[in-house]
Order: C-alpha cells, then structure tokens, then sequence
C-alpha cells in the first residue's frame, strides 16, 4: 500500500504534519496549480500502516486520515515492485 | 467497506475553510457509522444551519436540512415516524446551545433514541464571528471586542442533567477516542449527546491568538483533561484549573428509551 495526499482535495492545513508519529509529513515549500501548498512526503515506507495494513487485515494507525479535514489522505494498491530494503525507526 | 463510502464524491471538496475541525467530525461519526455496519438506506442525517450543518450534503445517506435549531425536533418526528430508521443529528452549538436550546432540553428528557454530534467551535462561524451562548469568557469575537463577560455554556452537563443516556465531549484532536465515543453513542438506546471541541481558524482562532491552525490543536492537546483524572483531582483536594477541558464520557445510564421498538 502506498500513502497518496489527493492534490485536489487538499488545503493545506498541515494537520497531518502534526500527529503523525513517524512525521511523514512535512509543510511543503511551492504552491500546486491551485495554490494550495500541499504537504511533502518524508518516506512514506515507513507508514506503519503502508507496510503492516495487509498483514493485519485492518487499519493501523490512521490517524492522520482521520485528522484530515479535507478527506485528501488515502493508502492505495501498488503494482508489482522489486524489493527494497527500508531502515525503520522507532 | 470503509468510512469514505459514506461520502458523495462529487461534491467534495466541502466548502468549510483551511483547517476547519468539522471535517475531521464528519469523518469520526462516519467512521463509526461504518463500524457499526448499518445500510446506508436506513440511515438518516439531520441538521439545522450552521457550519457543522451542511455535513449531510456530504453524506449519500437519506438526510434533512432544516430551518435553524430545529434540527431535533425534526429528527424527532423522522424517528417517530418510523423507529427502524437510525436518526443523527449533526449541529452546531449556536444551533443547538442558542436557538435550539429548548428542542435540546426536552429531547434528553423525552430520552428519544437519537445521536446527536454537537461541533461546537465557541462561536457563529458562518455568519461572520458572533459571540455564542458556548464562547469562553474573556475570548473575542465581533460582539464581544473587549472579551466576553459572561459564563459558557457546559452543553454535557445540561444534557446530563436533563436525562440524555449517553453524554460524551472529545475535541477534534482526539480522533480515535471520538469515533469510540461516537460509536457508543449510536450502540446505546435513548438519547445520545456527543459534544466535539472543533477548531475554527477564520473566526475563532485569528481573534485569539490561535494564529496558526496548529495552534488550537495543540491548546486542546495541552488543555484537555481525562474526567477519570478530573475525580481523581477533586478526590484528593487538588484545584482544577478554570480553563481545562473536561473530556471522555460524562454520563452513561439506562433510562427507558422513547423511539425504540419493543
């Protein structure tokens, strides 16, 4: 599963930078088309629920889905991929 | 199926501004509206005007939108109508605390098998930053420019006092505890009040000193406090602080339920 912001739906409150535990999210610095400043992703692999939702069958954490006002935060389907390996930190 | 199901595609993005708190209500009570796996065909939501009440044209679930403060009464009548339907009212606390006050009261002490999500942002957003029955006092706003001088409206105890079976507050910080608390809102029969501390960054927030929308969450993050803790403090002779928070669930009893089938 990957982590996506929906540029269309975002305003650009930064909510999100402030509960994620892994502080994925980052204010971002350039305006998109809308001029809304979107959020950056800070390697998003390392989503808990990115890596773990399938494994569990549920949502783990998600509370920056939760949190968003705007409903622009979303996990979707990947395609196949070559592994990678990934530092994780607690 | 999951909580984003519930919304209509086609009209998001809602109109609520940058950081507003009702979204993420809208999300918490949907969210445990889904846990609860009910049909979105029996199913209703309820509002008034307000803010928090344009919520159910986001929702593709049946839903009502009606004239100011009579949010309850008109799910009352949808709820006697026809008591298989499951009836939320989402509403404001100018709708509710203001003008609806009276619907409120005698709603909680009919006990009628309704959820009520109150988003209370301590002031009329939507008409442009009127002190409300809920602002605290000494916070600014277009007809309080010196403070406001009177007491706030403690909406749960009201609720509780007057009978509702089930009286919970959460800000909108607290996610997870919300949609917990929404959802035993929606399990328990009787009258369900759940009153959510949202942000409100244009009106609210800029006149007092919540520049940022961070600011205010992190104020309900530093400011809310557990009701468990809150006895424990009273018990052992502590003084609360006047500007805490009180949060989790603050009334649970088992009245008999008027809107339920026997």
């Amino acid at each position: 599963m990957r982590l996506v912001i929906d540029e269309r739906r975002c305003k650009g409150c930064n909510l999100c930078t402030l509960v994620c535990p892994y502080r994925i999210f980052r204010p971002g610095t350039t305006a998109n088309r809308r001029g809304v400043i979107v959020p950056e992703l800070d390697r998003p692999e390392r989503c808990a629920n990115c890596r773990l939702q399938r494994l569990y069958g549920r949502t783990l954490c998600g509370v920056c889905q939760m949190i968003c006002p705007d409903q622009a935060i979303s996990w979707e389907e990947e395609g196949a991929c070559e592994p990678v390996k990934v530092a994780i930190e607690y | 199926m999951t909580y984003a199901d519930w919304f209509r595609e086609d009209r998001l993005p809602h109109i609520y501004c940058v950081g507003c708190g009702n979204g993420t209500v809208i999300n918490c009570t949907l969210s445990a509206v889904d846990q609860m796996g009910w049909e979105k065909e029996e199913t209703v939501f309820v509002s008034g005007i307000g803010c928090s009440s344009r919520a159910p044209g986001y929702i593709v679930t049946d839903s009502l939108h009606t004239t100011h403060g009579r949010a309850i009464a008109f799910a009352t009548g949808i709820k006697m109508a026809n008591p298989d339907l499951r009836v939320i009212v989402f509403t404001g606390d100018g709708d509710l605390a203001a003008i609806g006050g009276n619907h409120f009261i005698h709603a909680c002490r009919r006990n009628i098998d309704l959820t009520v999500v109150c988003m209370n942002n301590m002031i009329y957003g939507m008409t442009g930053g009127q002190g409300s029955p809920t602002t605290p006092p000494g916070a600014l706003s277009t007809t309080t420019p010196y403070g406001s001088g009177e007491a706030a409206f403690d909406l749960c105890g009201l609720a509780a006092a007057a009978g509702a079976n089930y009286v919970a507050r959460y800000t909108s910080y607290h996610v997870k505890e919300l949609t917990r608390a929404v959802r035993g809102g929606l399990e328990n029969p009787g009258f369900s009040f759940i009153e959510a501390l949202v942000q409100c960054p244009t009106n609210y927030g800029r006149r007092n000193k919540f520049r940022q929308v961070m600011d205010q969450i992190e104020y309900f993050k530093s400011h809310a406090l557990l009701v468990q803790k809150a006895d424990r403090m009273r018990e052992e002779g502590k003084k609360i602080p006047d500007d805490m928070i009180i949060i989790g669930i603050l009334a649970r009893r088992n009245r008999p339920a008027l809107g339920v089938r026997k």
